[in-house]
């Protein structure tokens, strides 16, 4: 089984930014965007998004599963549940409105009439959502392709995570790939044992008990290792004193202005919501004229 | 003799953590072949299991670490982004069945086997609850979305997966523990 990471180092604008500062602005972006819902706000952030996003330079042979994702998540929440059922709206809808089909809908083949409660005001609502999630997956959905695995550890280290808790997380990287082919071993040697992968047979509860001679060997086989490496560990006195790193970051003039950039949005939105009570749902006129209003 | 501590991060919980989180995502791509009957894009995931037992073994901080950081390495390998609020649901799954860790004696006791499954299954409630809640918060979904559209589809298969292989893991452990002494 081959595991790859799906990073490739690319000259791109974002790759000249400190990891650190991007994971500053990706947070700040993410609380920012939240505080609004009204649809002038999340524009700009949309657009923000989908900015930062192409800087990126993400191909999109490797991103188009994550924004499939994206697609099927936006179709049930928004199309099923606030366009088709009319509920949605999170609250943030005010109850009435405007029914998009007052009369009712006639059903085919004589089953009657039916009133969906969808309003424009829903409708709106539904493209706020998806100004807000689409701003929010580009900001986020890009980090797997456009961030260096080698250097998530030192950069949490650098955010303020403890050494061990970093550390952790870079053995972890380090590891999938052993892992990944100790797994095709055992998937191997059951093979030569008689245990068919390809046809896993019955119902799913028999197919979980069934992936169980996978599962269990590798796991025991990985916690024999790990034994030996944490020994080999101590050996080296891990965690007698602050660890250095074989990478080292450092900031430069551009993520500080990106950092910069992220706390005024966060602190600017806070302070339009909270003190001007400004960014709340809102509704256009000329969406209402459609209405008839 | 030093008391053990339930919330203790040495070199050996460092490293285990770091296993289990390799573990689930390498078995979490590699398993993903399972597809609940006719229900379209839902997978189950039978790797769940991994930072739970992880959890159940080595302590909460273990747990939480195998199943947060394991779903990042998840996302990642299979490009779907990152998910923070998932990733957190999945660490919670980790870390509730890890607050009995201290309290397991022989992992193949029908007792401590029990005691594993009730924690799975607060686990599971909590850290998928979290994860589907902050929908509400993040997209503006109201509470029928998320227990329809996120919560059960999440909950149910993780469930299921996590007490059955879960009671298996703890079996196969409690040999290796025997033989080798720990």
């Amino acid at each position: 089984m081959l595991v790859t990471w799906r990073y490739r180092p690319r000259n791109t604008l974002m790759s000249r930014f400190d990891p650190r500062a991007r994971w500053i602005f990706s947070l700040a972006f993410l609380f920012a965007t939240t505080i609004f819902w009204d649809a002038r706000f999340l524009l700009f952030f949309f657009v923000l998004g989908f900015v930062w996003y192409f800087s990126g330079g993400a191909p999109w042979v490797d991103v188009r599963r994550g924004w499939m994702l994206v697609g099927v998540l936006l179709f049930v929440m928004i199309v099923v549940n606030t366009i088709i059922t009319g509920g949605g709206a999170g609250g943030v809808v005010p109850p009435g409105g405007n029914l998009v089909w007052p009369g009712g809908l006639q059903l085919p083949f004589r089953l009657g009439l039916w009133h969906p409660g969808l309003t424009y005001e829903r409708l709106w609502f539904a493209i706020c959502q998806v100004l807000r999630i689409g701003g929010i997956s580009a900001v986020f959905l890009v980090i797997p392709f456009t961030m260096d695995p080698r250097l998530y550890g030192v950069t949490f280290r650098g955010l303020g995570l403890p050494d061990r808790f970093a550390y952790s997380m870079e053995l972890a990287f380090r590891y999938v790939p052993t892992l990944a082919r100790e797994f095709e071993t055992t998937v191997d040697a059951q093979r030569a044992r008689g245990y068919e992968v390809e046809r896993l047979q019955g119902g799913i509860i028999r197919q979980i008990l069934n992936v169980a001679p996978l599962i269990v060997p590798i796991t025991m086989n990985s916690i024999l290792m790990g034994e030996d490496v944490a020994n080999a560990m101590d050996l080296r006195c891990f965690g007698q004193r602050r660890r250095t790193w074989l990478y080292q970051l450092k900031f430069h003039w551009q993520d500080y202005a990106l950092v910069t950039l992220g706390v005024l949005m966060l602190v600017g939105g806070i302070v339009v919501s909270a003190v001007f009570h400004i960014g709340g749902f809102w509704v256009p006129g000329f969406w209402l004229r459609m209405a008839g209003r | 003799m030093e008391k053990k501590s339930l919330w203790k991060f040495g070199t050996r919980e460092v490293v285990y953590a770091a296993i289990g989180a390799a573990l689930y995502a390498v078995l979490a791509v590699a398993t993903n072949f399972l597809q609940i009957p006719s229900a379209g894009n839902v997978s189950f995931r039978p790797a769940v299991a991994i930072p739970m037992f992880f959890g159940v073994v080595f302590g909460p901080i273990v747990g939480f670490v195998a199943g947060f950081i394991g779903n990042i390495i998840s996302d990642l390998i299979s490009g779907y982004g990152f998910w923070f609020w998932w990733d957190l649901g999945n660490g919670l799954m980790g870390l509730i069945p890890g607050l009995i860790a201290l309290s397991i004696i022989s992992y193949r006791s029908s007792r401590s086997i029990l005691k594993a499954e009730l924690f799975v299954i607060i686990g599971v409630l909590v850290g998928m609850a979290l994860a589907s809640v902050s929908e509400m918060w993040v997209s503006g979904a109201d509470i029928h979305t998320v227990i329809f559209g996120n919560f059960l589809p999440a909950v149910i298969p993780n469930l299921i997966n996590g007490l059955i292989l879960v009671p298996i893991l703890m079996v196969a452990y409690d040999a290796i523990v025997k033989r080798s002494g720990r």
